[in-house]
């Protein structure tokens, strides 16, 4: 076909722009991935490689310590299911008012090896959709 | 009623495979005859899709909540508006939403110049694809997602819809991203038509207006849903890189993709079979789209409930790729000789080929990036997720070398080489100028430096062809197109300045107490509370000043509705086109402690104007299909 005089540079271009994109991502899963688990999945890994991590699990009743008019809580975060297992999470941000005991919460940030607790950057609460209807049986 | 209801999509839904099963027969006998009758066939499952959707319709004005649906996503207190916009609040209603457009799409196409510009066979072919695509929605509509079940027994009030989705951005949201999704079924069945048969014009004619028409419903969709969620949400920023916002861009990235590739098909008669299987790649990931929001295979902060319809869904796409494979080997004979070489990479088709790369390159990276917490589990016992910062990373470099592309394409000829070299200088003159501009106003880092130069360079050149070229002034020609590239232009420099220049500050004050964020003084007045039927307010009052000078008063509000415990964020700003001043109210005490969160966004509303921009334009590209071809 007359289509190969021109096969090279295009060739050329994609290698290229290929290794760009490769680079890119090759950087971008090296210092942006997380852990997304669950309180008893991070419970059973090694404080140290939870340097990065995201933790969904519920807000427990018991233990919720916040300064009243400054910035930051302290609580006891319990796995969905297994609610014996628990880690303790510092939060130095904005508490949102939607975060109670009972909510189910979305936590980015790192284990503090020296204390054990979870110091989290970002603390989300799931969005109480209604989008869908849950099945209740 | 919901019998009536259910069983016009049920009838709707046979005449569809009773009229794909004709179409086929034609193809398979050579006998033409009978396309009248599957255009009427169509006619009578519109009318019955209708009939569906307007019983829901009213069922919703009346808060009918013997339908579980209207119980579901109503209440009495809801004001006309939201509840009828209520169609689309839940899944089966919006699947109902999505077919209602996909019938009235199709009944549009059939009475086109472009659909009569189509031989016989390959009308019947594209019947034969998009009905079983309409057959398909409609099984969904009569068995896992059916939005006509009776509440047994009736209850006395609905649960209201949900707060969130009480704003115009969030009305409008939903209904064009189905718009968009629905339409870019059209393309995919011409594509697919076309290439069975050996019909002689390329489907990427026909099937023009219809794409960019999706285009626009999907972009306008997209470009809302952000506004909705920067003004709704609360925290500041308009993109977080969520699984339900990855699904809806990218349908967008493939499509944009395959319309530039569609380009260089009707202009040169190149890349015939890639336009094909781009064109079905992109209904492929609308479909993808709604799998991800509604499969629970990503855990996302939306928590969209898994629906019965994710098996039929994936079972669809494999379908759809399975029968394009097909469709592409059973057709390649016809164009074996017919198919023109492309042109070198120096040339207008070579960066529209490198724009398609970019495109797929980027949907690839979401696709996969959005499924890593899915895929990681091939190596690591515990998910691996990636943040937003790999995103941004990855994509934002890439954005900013799709601006460089529209900044330098204009500038190119259509065989080899560069068309006007006074325009390149004036291009290369504007990236290196404004770049330097950029630097000495304090943007050193990388990215945004080359897309903030990038688009200057962008916008210089549509200003230069719009001078110089006739062409490019004209409705008949590539106005449509130019301006929706100075509105990239435009989206791109506010997504350089707005995401990493974006300052962040949280504090709690009391009335009296004052906070300072680049360069604005912000003094907490007093916080206010108010209660009426619907909601109970609290709102604080902010005055904010700029070295001394009021710039204007904030005034975030927390809202807790009748019905739902939760409080909502209402948040304030100050529009500019400059910086923008922006507060949320995290939490209020009774002792008038306020939690507040203030950003600065430099450049924000720019990329709602470049934007609109960019749906707006594209319409003065649609035009009459006239004769064969262009």
């Amino acid at each position: 076909m007359a289509k190969k005089k021109n096969t090279p540079m295009y060739l050329v271009a994609l290698a290229l722009f290929l290794g760009g994109l490769g680079y890119l991502l090759y950087s971008g899963l090296g210092e942006n991935t997380a852990y997304f688990l669950n309180v008893s999945e991070a419970l059973a890994m090694p404080p140290k490689e939870l340097s990065k991590a995201r933790l969904f699990g519920t807000v427990a009743e018991e233990g919720i310590d916040r300064p009243a008019d400054a910035l930051g809580v302290s609580f006891t975060l319990l796995d969905k299911d297994q609610t014996a297992k628990t880690i303790r999470v510092d939060f130095k941000g904005v508490v949102p008012d939607t975060f109670k005991p009972g909510v189910e919460v979305i936590v980015e940030g790192g284990v503090n090896p020296a204390s054990g607790a979870f110091s989290a950057s970002t603390l989300m609460t799931k969005c109480p959709s209604k989008y869908q209807k849950e099945n209740r049986g | 009623m919901h019998v009536t209801a259910y069983f016009a999509l049920l009838a709707a839904m046979i005449i569809c495979l009773a009229g794909a099963v004709a179409a086929l027969f034609a193809l398979w006998r050579n006998d033409y005859g009978r396309l009248g009758m599957i255009e009427k066939g169509h006619l009578l499952a519109t009318a019955g899709v209708v009939l569906a959707s307007a019983i829901l319709t009213v069922a919703l004005w009346q808060r009918d909540f013997s339908f579980v649906y209207v119980a579901e996503y109503t209440d009495t207190l809801l004001p006309l508006f939201y509840a009828l916009t209520a169609f689309w609040a839940g899944q089966a209603g919006s699947l109902l939403f999505w077919m209602l457009t996909l019938a009235l799409f199709g009944v549009f196409f059939a009475v086109s110049p472009a659909y009569r510009s189509l031989s016989g066979p390959t009308r019947h072919a594209y019947w034969l694809f998009f009905l079983v695509v309409e057959a398909f929605f409609l099984l969904l509509l009569t068995g896992p997602s059916n939005p006509f079940l009776e509440a047994v027994p009736p209850v006395p009030e609905g649960r209201g819809l949900n707060p969130l989705l009480r704003n115009p951005g969030m009305i409008f949201h939903p209904p064009l991203l189905f718009m968009g999704y629905a339409g870019f079924a059209i393309p995919a069945c011409l594509a697919l038509a076309g290439w069975l048969t050996g019909e002689r014009a390329s489907f990427a004619a026909a099937a023009r207006n219809t794409a960019i028409l999706s285009w626009i419903f999907l972009s306008a969709g997209i470009i809302l849903g952000g506004w909705w969620s920067y003004m709704e949400l609360g925290w500041g920023g308009y993109w977080a890189w969520d699984p339900v916002e990855n699904a809806s861009l990218i349908p967008w990235l493939v499509s944009t993709a395959f319309i530039h590739t569609a380009i260089v098909e009707r202009r040169t008669k190149a890349l015939a079979k890639t336009n094909v299987a781009l064109a079905v790649v992109t209904f492929v990931s609308c479909i993808l789209g709604t799998y991800l929001v509604r499969s629970g295979v990503v855990e996302s902060l939306h928590a969209f409930g898994e629906g019965g319809v994710a098996g039929p869904l994936l079972l669809f796409m494999l379908f759809t790729l399975v029968v394009l494979a097909a469709v592409l080997m059973a057709g390649a004979p016809f164009f074996a000789d017919r198919v023109k070489p492309l042109t070198g990479l120096m040339s207008v088709p070579g960066f529209l080929v490198i724009l398609a790369w970019l495109m797929l390159a980027l949907s690839v990276v979401v696709f996969l990036g959005t499924l890593w917490p899915v895929i990681s589990k091939l190596w690591s016992t515990n998910p691996v997720g990636l943040d937003a910062g790999f995103y941004n990373r990855v994509c934002l470099p890439l954005f900013a070398l799709v601006t460089a592309l529209v900044a330098f394409c204009p500038l190119m000829s259509w065989s080899e080489g560069v068309r006007d070299k006074a325009g390149l200088g004036l291009t290369v003159g504007a990236f290196v100028g404004g770049g330097a501009i950029l630097y000495g106003l304090g943007i050193h880092l990388p990215v945004a430096l080359f897309a903030g130069a990038a688009s200057i360079a962008a916008m210089a050149t549509v200003a230069y062809v719009f001078i110089r070229q006739r062409h490019a002034r004209s409705l008949a020609g590539a106005l449509g197109a130019y301006s929706v590239h100075l509105g990239l232009a435009l989206v791109t420099l506010g997504i350089a300045f707005s995401g990493p220049y974006q300052l962040n500050q949280e504090a709690v004050l009391t009335p009296g107490k004052t906070m300072e964020i680049g360069g604005f003084t912000l003094t907490f007045k007093d916080l206010e509370f108010e209660e009426n039927k619907a909601m109970a307010i609290s709102r604080a009052v902010i005055d904010v000043t700029r070295d001394g000078k009021p710039v204007g008063v904030l005034t975030p509000e927390r809202r807790i509705y009748t019905g739902f415990d939760q409080p909502f964020a209402e948040v304030s700003t100050i529009p500019s086109l400059g910086d923008e001043v922006y507060a949320t109210l995290v939490s209020a005490t009774e002792k008038k402690a306020a939690s507040l969160k203030i950003s600065v966004n430099p450049l924000i509303n720019w990329i709602w104007i470049g934007g609109t921009l960019m749906c707006i334009a594209p319409f003065a590209s649609l035009r009459r299909l006239r004769g064969k071809g262009e």
